[in-house]
């Protein structure tokens, strides 16, 4: 039995946007459709459409040749339509079978039935292959099995259309390549499934048939995948040719003084012996599987975990960094946080005061009280330097999109004048046109001599814009490598030297 | 709708002012001119103050994201001690007022300490250390009223300058310098740093620690001042003192449009709620109304302007979204 969902013109304008313009999409049981489009090109809105978060302005939409308009997500669900977001929507204190069953409880004389509620749970998790304790927390599973927990309550819906926004964002690649099998499973049992993802290599791995998004309008619409080359597809959403680039090999003094260097640290974490050196202007990538202990590394290094054993050195001298405030105003080292929103941004001020806060005791004027003058030069110099979209410095920082949020992360550590950047996965999230520009900008901050650490899961990326990586497994240092920044020849050697023993 | 550049951004303090200055005329007219009689403008103005402190005195607290549950037991054992110490041990006014500022003071940085030390919610800390003080209230009052002062600061209460009470003045003064101290000074951007978004301020170099307890202590001060305006604007002091702050302290600011997640203050707002409630309360004397009514006002007001004000925000929030889209 296959299921079909049918777009046809839909529209949806919100106040001075055209969001959707008469888009079309085609989804058909039994295949893995990639919906395709950069950050704003209208992904989220459609989804929501189909979900019933938001109602179309026109259009009509299909379930199974049957024409449906859908007011709330309940509905939605009701077609037999699930969808699993990229944030986590569950229940942390409670456990696998009752998040799993949350949507529709069994009862039984009005109160739960448990035996029916663990029957339901076990199917689902078995339809997906997967094993786990019915009774665990969720909030004591790994990342990737409460991806799974969420999948399993969509299936426990009976949902014959599944939407998969961004699976892939948070778990590593095995977790990834289990996932995928998991896709492949429900895919053969006629379920039309609709994966949205940023990274063009997994769609390529699983998708059968893709329709891509450009402002709004569906510029590829249900078309087999295999017949476009990646370069096209990107070509596509980006709508102007962006092709694979060539990114120069910098010349970085390894003769001069490390700016930081450890020797054989071990932290409170679990790292163990870990060795490594930061020249002058270089970008050193950090490359290991998510859970390899990277982002605790640097955490540790900037005094929020301890360092147990070994040496730290900063320009040669050796120093102990009790807390963040030592790392920054002592030693100047600057930390661009993995979540931006979590951790980086201060949401609800505005991009003025996100940019001065590491920065308020150097603009004070007389009686120590904040030169408001000087504080918004300085936004507007970063604002400018980064090319930062507002409409004024006193925009808040909630309303802007992911990449200018993350340059206005970036634009505190440029203002207080750090030597060293950690700078930890910058481009989760960001679409391809905003990913180049701030590749760019880290080469860019490079040469005029920041010293920057870069942690990131993307192996492309690592391989544009590192100059030697670093490769960490399990809170070891297991390989340093010149990048040669050749994709095929690099890759290869980075995913041996993980995988080697 | 296009604000006046002073609300800019501030559509619930803009909303306030026309609210304040219509209830003002209504009664104005509806007394036919008697509430601008010198006497009850007076009246009106005097009891405005104190709501005034304690409203910004519970500000700093829900600024970092935390409440105060002591600010009446907080006032209440301040204006004790400062009673005690000028009745009974013949202190000067000046050095009575000055021990009881710093008490409040010290009482606000113990608050702060205490969550600091054990990291719990300053909501359980101060639920526990508004009932020590209410002992102590009651220890320092027994069921007396103390009114054996000197007179000078009674006197100092009824005085005014060109119609406003000296003591309204001081809390006008005081909020001035709050909303300075939070726009303007480095501690004052750490404090609502940390209320805004705590594992961001952190990264950022800024102590949580010590914005917890610079919160705390602040709070204290506050309540310090609303002692002394207390102290000079009543007869006398007995065990009640405080005991109708706490509510209060809540409904100013959040009428006035501080969120309860933190990270925002709005001194202007909190002022401008204060009067909007004091004109229930005059409404009430004016018209003999039931005192339920009241009760049943500041409840009716202080649902609808949070409602009011989330549902701006989530409106705000979504238009957003679409014009994130348009990129």
């Amino acid at each position: 039995m296959s299921s079909e969902l049918l777009i046809q013109k839909v529209s949806k304008a919100f106040p001075g946007v055209q969001a959707l313009n008469e888009v079309n999409l085609t989804l058909t049981g039994g295949t893995v459709h990639a919906l395709l489009g950069e950050n704003g090109a209208g992904k989220s809105t459609l989804i929501k459409i189909i979900t019933g978060v938001y109602v179309a302005d026109s259009g009509t939409l299909k379930v199974n040749g049957e024409e449906k308009t859908f007011h709330n997500p309940i509905e939605s669900t009701h077609a037999g339509i699930a969808v699993v977001h990229q944030e986590r929507n569950l229940i942390p204190d409670f456990s696998v079978e009752e998040n799993i069953t949350l949507h529709n409880p069994p009862l039984r004389f009005g109160i739960i039935n448990r035996a029916e509620r663990t029957r339901l749970a076990k199917q689902a998790l078995q339809t997906l292959g997967f094993e786990i304790d019915l009774t665990e927390r969720v909030k004591n599973l790994s990342v990737a099995q409460m991806q799974l927990v969420e999948i399993a309550k969509a299936l426990v819906t009976n949902a014959k259309i599944i939407l998969l926004d961004e699976p892939t964002a948070s778990i590593t690649g095995s977790e990834t390549s289990k996932l995928f099998e998991v896709i492949k499973r429900l895919k053969d049992q006629g379920t039309a499934i609709l994966f949205v993802s940023h990274k063009l290599e997994e769609v390529y791995e699983i998708c059968d048939t893709v329709t891509v998004l450009r402002d709004g309008v569906s510029v590829l619409e249900s078309k087999p995948l295999a017949d476009y080359k990646q370069g096209e597809i990107v070509d596509l959403m980006v709508g102007r040719h962006l092709a694979e680039r060539k990114v120069a090999i910098r010349k970085v003094d390894r003769k001069a003084k490390p700016v930081i260097e450890l020797k054989n640290v071990s932290t409170a974490l679990g790292h163990k012996n870990v060795s490594l050196s930061l020249y002058p202007g270089e970008v050193l990538g950090m490359y290991g599987l998510v859970g390899a202990g990277r982002s605790e590394l640097a955490r540790s290094i900037l005094g929020l975990h301890e360092v147990t054993n070994g040496q730290i050195l900063i320009n040669g001298d050796e120093i102990k960094i009790k807390s963040f405030r030592d790392a920054l105003h002592k030693y100047r080292i600057g930390y661009v946080t993995e979540n931006r929103k979590e951790e980086g941004l201060f949401l609800d001020f505005p991009v003025r005061k996100n940019i001065s806060v590491t920065i308020l005791s150097k603009i004070l004027q007389k009686l120590s009280v904040i030169n408001f003058k000087k504080e918004d030069d300085v936004a507007t110099k970063y604002v400018d330097r980064l090319g930062i979209k507002v409409v004024d410095n006193s925009q808040l920082a909630l309303t802007l999109s992911g990449g200018n949020q993350q340059k206005v992360s970036v634009s505190k550590w440029l203002a207080a004048e750090t030597k060293i950047l950690i700078i930890d996965e910058p481009t989760v999230g960001v679409d391809v046109r905003t990913k180049a520009s701030f590749h760019e900008l880290i080469a860019q901050l490079a040469d005029e001599g920041l010293s920057i650490i870069l942690i990131s899961s993307d192996l492309a990326e690592m391989i544009a814009v590192a100059d030697r990586i670093l490769v960490m497994r399990r809170y070891e240092l297991v390989g340093d490598l010149d990048n040669s920044k050749d994709y095929q020849s690099m890759s290869r050697s980075i995913m041996n030297t993980i995988h080697s023993n | 709708m296009k604000l006046p550049i002073f609300f800019k951004n501030q559509m619930t303090e803009f909303s306030l002012t026309i609210i304040f200055m219509i209830g003002f005329l209504a009664l104005v007219v509806t007394s036919n001119g008697v509430f601008l009689s010198r006497a009850s403008l007076q009246g009106f103005l005097t009891y405005l103050a104190v709501p005034i402190v304690i409203g910004m005195a519970q500000m700093v607290v829900l600024c970092i994201g935390q409440m105060s549950l002591a600010v009446g037991a907080m006032g209440g054992v301040t204006c004790a001690i400062m009673a005690v110490l000028m009745a009974d041990h013949n202190f000067p006014v000046w050095l009575a007022l000055l021990i009881g500022i710093i008490s409040a003071t010290v009482m606000g940085a113990i608050n702060g300490a205490l969550v600091v030390l054990t990291q719990l919610n300053g909501f359980i800390i101060t639920l526990g250390t508004m009932t020590i003080l209410l002992g102590f209230q009651y220890r320092l009052v027994k069921t007396f009223t103390i009114d054996k002062y000197p007179s000078s600061l009674p006197d100092f209460g009824n005085r005014n300058f060109v119609g406003f009470p000296y003591i309204l003045i001081i809390a006008i003064l005081t909020s001035v310098l709050l909303s300075m101290f939070f726009s303007r000074t480095i501690m004052g951007r750490r404090v609502l740093a940390t209320g805004g978004n705590s594992l961001a301020a952190r990264l950022s170099g800024v102590s949580n620690n010590r914005s917890v307890f610079i919160a705390h202590t602040l709070s204290g001060l506050l309540i310090g001042v609303a002692s002394v305006i207390t102290i000079a604007s009543l007869p006398g002091i007995n065990r009640s003192i405080g005991g109708d702050w706490m509510l209060a302290s809540f409904a100013a600011p959040i009428i006035g449009g501080v969120l309860m997640a933190g990270g925002t203050v709005a001194v202007y707002g909190t002022v401008i709620a204060a009067g909007v409630v004091r004109l229930v309360d005059i409404a009430r004397a004016q018209y003999s109304l039931d005192p339920s009514i009241v009760s049943l006002s500041v409840g009716v007001v202080t649902l609808s302007t949070v409602a009011l004000s989330e549902w701006r925000r989530r409106r705000t929030a979504h238009q957003n979204e679409g014009i994130k889209g348009s990129k």
